[in-house]
Parts: structure tokens; C-alpha cells; sequence
């Protein structure tokens, strides 16, 4: 089978946060946003929708939500339309599936969007939601969730390597730095000192609020195209040049290490392999901080440090604009909010407009032409990479 | 959301050495046994499992932690022990498994605590310690509830004793408790 170019030709979020609006309100506030942001796109030559949500029907009691979608966005899809779930990964997962579907001649122009609304009335039930990612029958009776399963995580890195609560902060302090220049981030107007985020209650020791991302309402939505289409759309392109994913266990017991996530390190290699570049090549990386600590061990696995030097390369600033690579320079979930299915599209909108050079100066990477983005899901069972170049129409 | 329960430690008893393997999963269901719902949330919001015949091919388990053994599920041709206990051998695919028996004891390889944010059901027990235990004589590293000890003072390498416990509608789960 032939192997088709896929460029991503543009994208656009909502403002993330705690939003006064339904999930289809939010598909309706990204779409106007999309088309906006792309006016060369017509509604009519979308042939293909793939919506990203991780649990509709938990966080807003509703399921189908492709064609619910597609509706709302007014398209239809005449060759593929549907859901992609992998969690918090459930947003690259739409990404992935447009790109094989154009790259396989499946699909000419399609669009990838991610929703999801968490904010409830009870956020005790968006707790219990978020709960069932885990295990739920082995897992779940005994309260695993996200901040108690990272924070063990840190523990682990702080015992083995010697990480400090100091340069955990470091990476949330540089995060919500960037998204002080986001506005649609959820914490866009809030600003975090190192001593002031040290200062903060304890979620689950030894994380605090500071060192989680939080449940946000947020939609995200990209344009992939065929490279026989991409002169259509003028501009910067994000060319997808390599994609990987790796899934090695889901019950807790089956982590194996907690500080070194090999399926990082193979998902990694495998879209780097594709794309046939290093990691040094990168220009910048959007990735996975639904915790301060993955971030850290992101670092090593991405290969950006050695085992156990994640720490000291945040504190060094050697992941901040002027280091080695900038990360997260959306501002990531920690600063940007983690609304499940949409982060991963959010996270390709920044590459989109990180390459165009359509993002403020504060958070602008000097003249990038390469990119990974990186997603997690669940306690980090699976892991997903796509590696990014920037080019014209061809 | 409130619930009373009843919890009641059980003797556990762990033998040093498994027992007879007994080929048990692969087995046609027995008559379904009623679950008793009264105290029971909506399914979909409780996160213990079905416990007897009628909801799980693995009643045997619940049936031998609520005797205060905890046990899983062995596969004798590939040698592989295996959590969660399950109904196919995931390396080679047997439905004939063997039931063994786990040690009672072992070690805290790391622990955090959650103090806000619990699933409904659990918000009454905040703020509670959780842990991944390294099982003694086993390659198994089980995540459980650890009681017995206020978070801040445990530390990693505690020694836990494994035991079962009842909630209020008689079905039976495992936690940990720092040995006294």
C-alpha cells in the first residue's frame, strides 16, 4: 500500500477551564474556533471526523458522540466517523487514527477533535470517573487514583535519585510561566512562584495542588490533509513524520519500575525511528505534565537526560526557552488545564502554531522545525508520540 | 455520601507451600447465587466487584479471602503466577488454571496517601494511606489500602500483613495493615 504525506494544516481550542456550557456547547465553540482559524476549510470537503473523548458517558451521560459531533460541527463524513478512547490519550488517538486513515488513501481531509467537560455538579462523581481509568475491580476498591499512583511515582524518583519537592516545582513554575502567555489556558492569569508552589496543600504526598493538572471543560480541533490537498491551505504545515505507541500493562501490580517507563523509551524510538531524526533534533516537545514528576521522567525516557538527571535538567532550565529543548511551551496540562480528549489535539494546535510563528514572543521557540508531542494514559500504561516537521504545502 | 460498614479482620492463614493445583476456572457455571444489593451504590458507581458465581467467573477468590486466604490464579505450563487472578492464561492462552495461595506478608516498595478528591464511596475514609507491597517469596507487588498507621509514618520497606475485610453487603475485599 502506498504511503501518503499528512500535513496538519491548522487547528484552534476553546478557552480551557471551568467552562458555564455542555459538551456539545464546547463542540460547538471549537468548531466556530476551527473554522475560524482555517478559512480555506469548507465544511463540505471534510470527508472524515475522528472525535477524542475519554468518558462521555460518565462526565456528561452521553454516548454516540461522533455524529453527535459531526452534527454540531455541521459536516458529514461520507468516508470514516468515529470515537477514539485511550484515556488522557484520547485526543493524540484522533490524531492517529486521521493520519493512518489519510496516509492509507482511506481519507482527503479530515478533522480530529477532542472534548471533554469534567467540571460536574459533583465533582465527587467526576472523581469516581476518573477512578475507573484504573483497574476498577482490582485497583479501585482500595482507592487508586491518579495523584496517589504519581505521587508514588515521585516517591520512587526521590529515593532512588535524590529529586527534591524544589525542582518538582521548578517544573510547574515553568509551565504556568508559558501558559501566562496562553489565553485560552485554564490558569492564563495565575502566577506561581517556586516558594509559593512549595507552600500549597498536599494532594497526595509528596504532590501538591501545584504539581497536579486539573479538571478542566476544553475542546481542541485539528485539520489533517492529504499532501495532495495541502496546497489548498497556505501557510506553515505540521507534517506528521513519525508516530509510535507502546502498551505494556494496566493493573498496578504489572508496572514494573515506576521510574523508568520503558514503553516511553520504545514509543519514542519508534516515531523518532519513522521520522529519522534524534531527540536531539528536537526544537521543542509538548508533553505529558499531568504531574510534575512525569515530566521529569519524561526527560529520561525521551532521552533529553540520563536516568535520574530529570530533575537537575528542569532546575538547569535546560527544558525552559534558551535550553537544550523547550517543553511544554503551551504551557502544558499543568498550566494549560487537562480536559482528557482534548489535550492531545490542544498539544498538535501548539505545534501548528509554534511552526507558523503564531504564537506570542513570550512562549515563541526560535525558528522550530522539529516537534514531539507525547501523551500518556491511565497510570501511564500506554504511552503515544508523534514526531512533527515544519514545511510548506509540499 | 455516607455508608456504614462493618468491617471485620478475618485469620488469615498462608500456607508456605501452594496447595494442590485444582483445575477450576476452565469449569462450566454453577446455578447462579443471588447477590445481596441492600446496602450496595448503583453498580455503575461502586467500584468492588461482583463477587459470587452469579457476576465472576472467579468467585473462588472472593470465596477464599472471605476464609482470610488471599489467593490468585497460577498457570502450570507456562510456571506464571498471576495478578489479577484471572480466567485465561494471558501468556498461553489455558483456561486450565490452578488456584495458589499467597503469603500474608510483605513490604511497602512505595506509598502516597490521598487526602482530598476520593471516589464516592470513599470520602469517609479520608484521608487514607495507599501502597504497592512487594509479597514475601513472590514476584507480585499488589496495590492495596494500608491501614494501621497514619501516612506520614510509614515508611518504605514497612513490613504489611495482608488481610480481608467486609463491607456492608457481605461481599469481602483485601487490604494491608502495618504489622504490630
Amino acid at each position: 500500500m502506498t504511503v501518503r504525506g499528512v500535513a496538519l494544516v491548522g487547528g484552534a481550542t476553546t478557552k480551557f477551564g471551568v467552562r458555564a456550557m455542555t459538551w456539545t456547547e464546547l463542540a460547538q465553540e471549537v468548531g466556530v474556533a476551527l473554522f475560524r482559524a482555517v478559512p480555506e476549510l469548507r465544511s463540505e470537503d471534510v470527508d472524515s471526523l475522528f472525535v477524542g473523548a475519554a468518558m462521555p458517558e460518565r462526565l456528561a451521560f452521553q454516548s454516540h458522540v461522533a455524529p453527535l459531533a459531526a452534527e454540531h460541527l455541521g459536516i458529514r463524513p461520507t468516508r470514516v466517523i468515529q470515537r477514539t478512547e485511550l484515556a488522557c490519550a484520547s485526543g493524540q488517538s484522533a490524531i492517529r487514527s486521521a493520519y493512518a486513515a489519510i496516509a492509507a488513501g482511506l481519507s482527503d481531509v479530515a478533522i480530529a477533535v477532542g472534548i471533554e467537560k469534567m467540571n460536574l455538579p459533583s465533582m465527587a462523581e467526576a472523581n469516581t470517573a476518573m477512578a475507573c481509568v484504573m483497574d476498577r475491580a482490582w485497583d479501585g476498591p482500595g482507592g487508586a487514583t491518579a495523584p496517589s499512583f504519581f505521587a508514588m511515582v515521585a516517591q520512587r524518583h526521590m529515593l532512588e535519585f535524590g529529586t527534591t519537592e524544589e525542582q518538582l516545582a521548578a517544573v510547574s513554575e515553568k509551565n504556568h510561566r508559558f501558559a501566562n502567555s496562553n489565553p485560552n489556558a485554564q490558569f492564563h492569569e495565575k502566577t506561581f512562584a517556586r516558594d509559593k508552589l512549595l507552600r500549597l496543600p498536599v494532594v497526595a504526598p509528596p504532590l501538591r495542588l501545584g504539581d497536579c493538572s486539573a479538571m478542566t471543560d476544553g475542546a481542541a480541533a485539528v485539520v489533517l490533509v492529504s499532501e495532495e490537498r495541502a496546497a489548498q491551505f497556505p501557510g506553515s504545515h505540521a507534517w506528521v513524520r513519525g508516530t509510535g505507541q507502546y502498551s505494556d500493562f494496566h493493573n498496578l501490580a504489572n508496572a514494573g519500575s515506576l521510574t523508568d517507563w520503558v514503553g516511553l523509551r520504545r514509543a519514542a524510538t519508534e516515531a523518532l525511528g519513522r521520522a529519522k531524526i534524534g531527540v536531539h533534533d528536537l526544537d521543542f516537545a509538548e508533553v505529558h505534565d499531568c504531574f510534575t514528576i512525569s515530566e521529569i521522567v519524561e526527560y529520561e525516557a525521551l532521552g533529553l537526560c540520563g536516568p535520574g538527571e530529570g530533575g537537575r535538567f528542569v532546575e538547569e532550565g535546560r527544558s525552559d526557552l534558551g535550553g537544550d529543548v523547550v517543553v511544554n511551551p503551551r504551557g502544558g496540562l499543568l498550566g494549560c488545564g487537562h480536559p482528557l480528549g482534548a489535550t492531545g489535539v490542544a498539544q498538535a494546535v501548539e505545534v501548528h502554531d509554534q511552526f507558523a510563528g503564531k504564537v506570542p514572543a513570550a512562549r515563541q521557540v526560535p525558528d522550530p522545525e522539529w516537534a514531539l508531542v507525547h501523551n500518556l494514559s491511565g497510570s501511564a500504561n500506554v504511552h503515544s508520540v508523534m514526531v512533527y516537521q515544519r514545511g510548506g504545502a509540499s | 455520601m455516607s455508608r456504614e460498614r462493618r468491617r471485620t479482620r478475618l485469620p488469615l492463614v498462608a500456607p508456605s507451600v501452594p496447595e494442590t493445583p485444582e483445575v477450576t476456572v476452565g469449569a462450566p457455571p454453577a446455578p447462579p447465587k443471588r447477590e445481596s444489593s441492600k446496602e450496595a451504590p448503583p453498580f455503575l458507581l461502586d467500584f468492588f466487584p461482583l463477587e459470587s458465581e452469579a457476576g465472576t467467573r472467579l468467585s473462588r477468590f472472593f470465596d477464599r479471602l472471605r476464609e482470610g486466604r488471599l489467593s490468585t490464579t497460577r498457570c502450570p505450563k507456562d510456571d506464571l503466577l498471576h495478578w489479577p487472578p484471572r480466567t485465561a492464561c494471558p501468556r498461553c492462552h489455558t483456561e486450565d488454571l490452578e488456584w495458589v495461595d499467597l503469603p500474608d506478608r510483605g513490604r511497602l516498595y512505595a506509598f502516597s496517601a490521598v487526602l482530598v478528591g476520593a471516589p464516592l464511596g470513599m470520602e469517609d475514609d479520608l484521608p487514607f494511606a495507599v501502597g504497592l507491597v512487594d509479597l514475601d517469596g513472590t514476584p507480585l507487588r499488589l496495590f492495596g489500602r494500608v491501614e494501621g498507621r497514619p501516612w506520614n509514618e510509614l515508611e518504605i520497606g514497612t513490613t504489611v500483613r495482608v488481610e480481608s475485610y467486609e463491607i456492608a453487603d457481605g461481599r469481602v475485599f483485601y487490604r494491608f495493615r502495618v504489622a504490630g
